[in-house]
């Protein structure tokens, strides 16, 4: 059994610190929009845990940011510039999922240090980072303080436009979560991904078996 | 110089020293004694205290000519006496047989330029007020300086009189009566301590009342903000009252608003749109849909070019004698979840509106659906009070992604575990 050390200790941090955090953001997010219909929690009391913890994840998006800036684990995000080649990957892997892995056929993904990622993971990886948990940072900034930002909401086209893409998001991460949690269990064994995350370590030992 | 002229010229100057000898001998006799009447008003008062003195109007009405003459020795314009007032008034010309009034209201608002000079500042501040705005649009009831200040028997700082409400209440009766049982009503505050007594507002319209209660409640927004997240917001979006008047029924009001000159859109005078536009958008009558606000709002755009108007919605209670319910401070709403959820009660009147030419907003009714449609998120994108105004569509969008994010997963799962045995035998096969 072959070990890689994928998972330096920031990333680890990184990533534990945002599941938490996410599960808690969705939670009491639900409850903020949906007071009535689920009440673990008064009203009051998820928003101000909304905002405390959102601003922890701002911090906590830092570490990975400047982590990845600042080393060469950064490569694990190139994307890949040609069109052809990503699409190819893309294609193999999603045909993996929702083919290959019910035949018993190998994960087309081979695990390595700067390659942790398969394509499919490499661009919603960045398509989420880079875009859309700024935009969801962003958007709770400024409903954290209406009043204060009400010049940046206004040019955005007001609060219920910051509101709607802050619930949009939301949304996206609700549903994500679940597939994210499924997709870690498909490792060659059904916590092996997971275990690496605590690790940092990824064990190489079957063909098959899937990302995160 | 004929004997004709001679004789007019004669006239004219008694008549002249008869006005001077009024006006010395009125100062004179302020400047002896406070409550003192001069001769000539003596003279006034021999006829004017007679018991059902009155005069025959246009209108059919009569104007009540009897003045008590104790009350007005009392009264701070005894210091001036009757002619200062009544300037126009001499003995050549009066009793005036061939000088017509057309109505009390008439001779009221006549009488208000004579208030003027010597209550300029205050009669300046008048014309600003909505009082003055409702007489100027030909309302019949909307108070003169006559109809608060009695001019025969008015005293100093006795105007008002908060006990009895005098005399907002001569036309405000309902809503006094509600105010006397309020927090404010025990502490006998006036009715001007908020109103403002000569410059007074629409109360629905401008932040003037909102600025009264912050005048004294100086540190309202601090202690607000120590348990009300987002208090800043809470004080543009929603009325003191719509919270501190707990037993109040609460609505929505949108407003149009101008994002470019910053303030309220305001009705043209004198070529309304407002209703016309809004009865044209609200094709089935039964209230502006979110379509027809849509519309609507397209509508007013049109008009101005390159501002942008859009809608604020302000939290407010329905009606001016809720407004004046307010009970102290302990029984005030703190419970969000009395707005922040889906069907709360403020959400279920919505009306649209629009700064009419006399500072009064003009309304015009919405369906309440207009606050949770996706067609709000451009029309009404202002306004968003969270839970309780939230987007249905996206309510929609939730449930589809969580079931999607459980269901693909269990649905690959159950393949993988159907499948399983095939995929052992390919995996050996490949391992063999």
């Amino acid at each position: 059994m072959e070990r890689i050390y994928v998972h330096p200790l920031p990333v680890r941090i990184w990533h534990w610190i945002n599941a938490l955090g996410f599960v808690a953001m969705i939670a009491t997010g639900f409850q903020i929009r949906y007071i009535g219909l689920v009440d673990f929690m008064s009203f009051r009391t998820s928003v101000v845990l909304h905002e405390w913890i959102g601003f922890v994840l701002i911090g906590n998006f830092f570490i990975w940011l400047l982590f990845y800036l600042f080393s060469d684990k950064i490569r694990v995000y190139h994307p890949e510039l040609s069109p052809m080649k990503h699409f190819q990957a893309s294609f193999r892997q999603a045909m993996f999922y929702g083919y290959g892995i019910f035949k018993g056929e190998p994960n087309p993904h081979h695990v390595s240090v700067y390659e942790k990622f398969n394509s499919m993971q490499s661009m919603s990886y960045q398509v989420i980072m880079l875009l859309l948990v700024p935009i969801q940072f962003y958007t709770g900034v400024l409903l954290w303080d209406v009043k204060r930002f009400s010049g940046m909401i206004d040019l955005l086209g007001g609060v219920r436009v910051v509101d709607t893409a802050h619930v949009l998001i939301f949304i996206f991460f609700s549903g994500f979560i679940f597939m994210h949690i499924y997709l870690a269990t498909l490792g060659h064994t059904r916590m092996a991904h997971i275990k690496s995350m605590f690790t940092g370590y990824e064990e190489i030992e079957e063909p098959h078996g899937g990302g995160k | 110089m004929t004997g004709t002229k001679f004789h007019t010229n004669l006239i004219i100057a008694a008549r002249i020293a008869l006005a001077v000898a009024v006006f010395t001998v009125t100062s004179l006799a302020a400047r002896a004694a406070d409550s003192a009447r001069t001769q000539l008003d003596e003279q006034c008062l021999a006829c004017h205290s007679a018991e059902g003195l009155e005069m025959k109007l246009g209108d059919g009405g009569k104007l009540a000519l009897q003045v008590d003459g104790a009350a007005f020795a009392k009264s701070v314009h005894s210091k001036i006496g009757c002619a200062v007032c009544h300037a126009n008034t001499s003995f050549e010309n009066h009793p005036p047989v061939k000088k017509k009034i057309a109505s009390g209201r008439e001779y009221s608002l006549g009488m208000n330029k004579v208030c003027a000079n010597c209550h300029a500042p205050a009669v300046k501040l008048y014309e600003g007020s909505i009082h003055a705005s409702l007489i100027r649009d030909g309302n019949s009831w909307a108070p003169s300086c006559t109809d608060c200040h009695s001019p025969h028997a008015v005293m100093a700082g006795a105007t008002y009189n908060p006990a009895k409400g005098t005399p907002c209440s001569k036309c405000h009766d309902a809503v006094f009566t509600a105010y006397s049982g309020s927090v404010h009503g025990k502490a006998t505050l006036a009715c001007s301590n908020c109103h403002r007594a000569h410059d007074v507002g629409s109360p629905t319209a401008g932040d003037q009342v909102k600025n009264a209660c912050l005048g004294c409640h100086e540190d309202a927004q601090d202690k607000h903000q120590k348990w009300l997240p987002n208090a800043k917001r809470h004080f543009d979006a929603v009325s003191c009252p719509a919270c501190h008047s707990p037993q109040a029924k609460r609505k929505v009001d949108l407003r149009l608003y101008d994002n470019l000159a910053q303030q309220s859109v305001m009705e043209k005078a004198g070529v309304p749109q407002f209703e016309s536009r809004a009865r044209s958008a609200d094709k089935k009558g039964a209230g502006l849909d979110a379509m027809a606000l849509h519309s609507l709002l397209r509508e007013f755009n049109r008009d101005v070019g390159d501002s942008k108007t859009t809608l604020r919605g302000r939290l407010e209670v329905s009606s001016g004698v809720e407004a004046h319910q307010l009970a102290p401070s302990t029984l005030a709403i703190r419970d969000c979840a009395k707005c922040h959820q889906q069907g709360a009660d403020p959400f279920q009147s919505v009306t649209v509106s629009i700064v009419g030419p006399d500072g009064r907003p003009v309304r015009y009714g919405a369906q309440p659906e207009v606050l949770n449609s996706i067609i709000s998120v451009d029309s009404l994108s202002g306004f968003y009070a969270i839970g309780g105004t939230r987007i249905k569509l996206l309510d929609w969008l939730l449930a589809l992604a969580v079931m999607g994010g459980i269901g693909v997963p269990m649905g690959h799962m159950t393949i993988r575990w159907l499948f399983r045995k095939y995929a052992k035998k390919i995996t050996g096969q490949a391992d063999s």
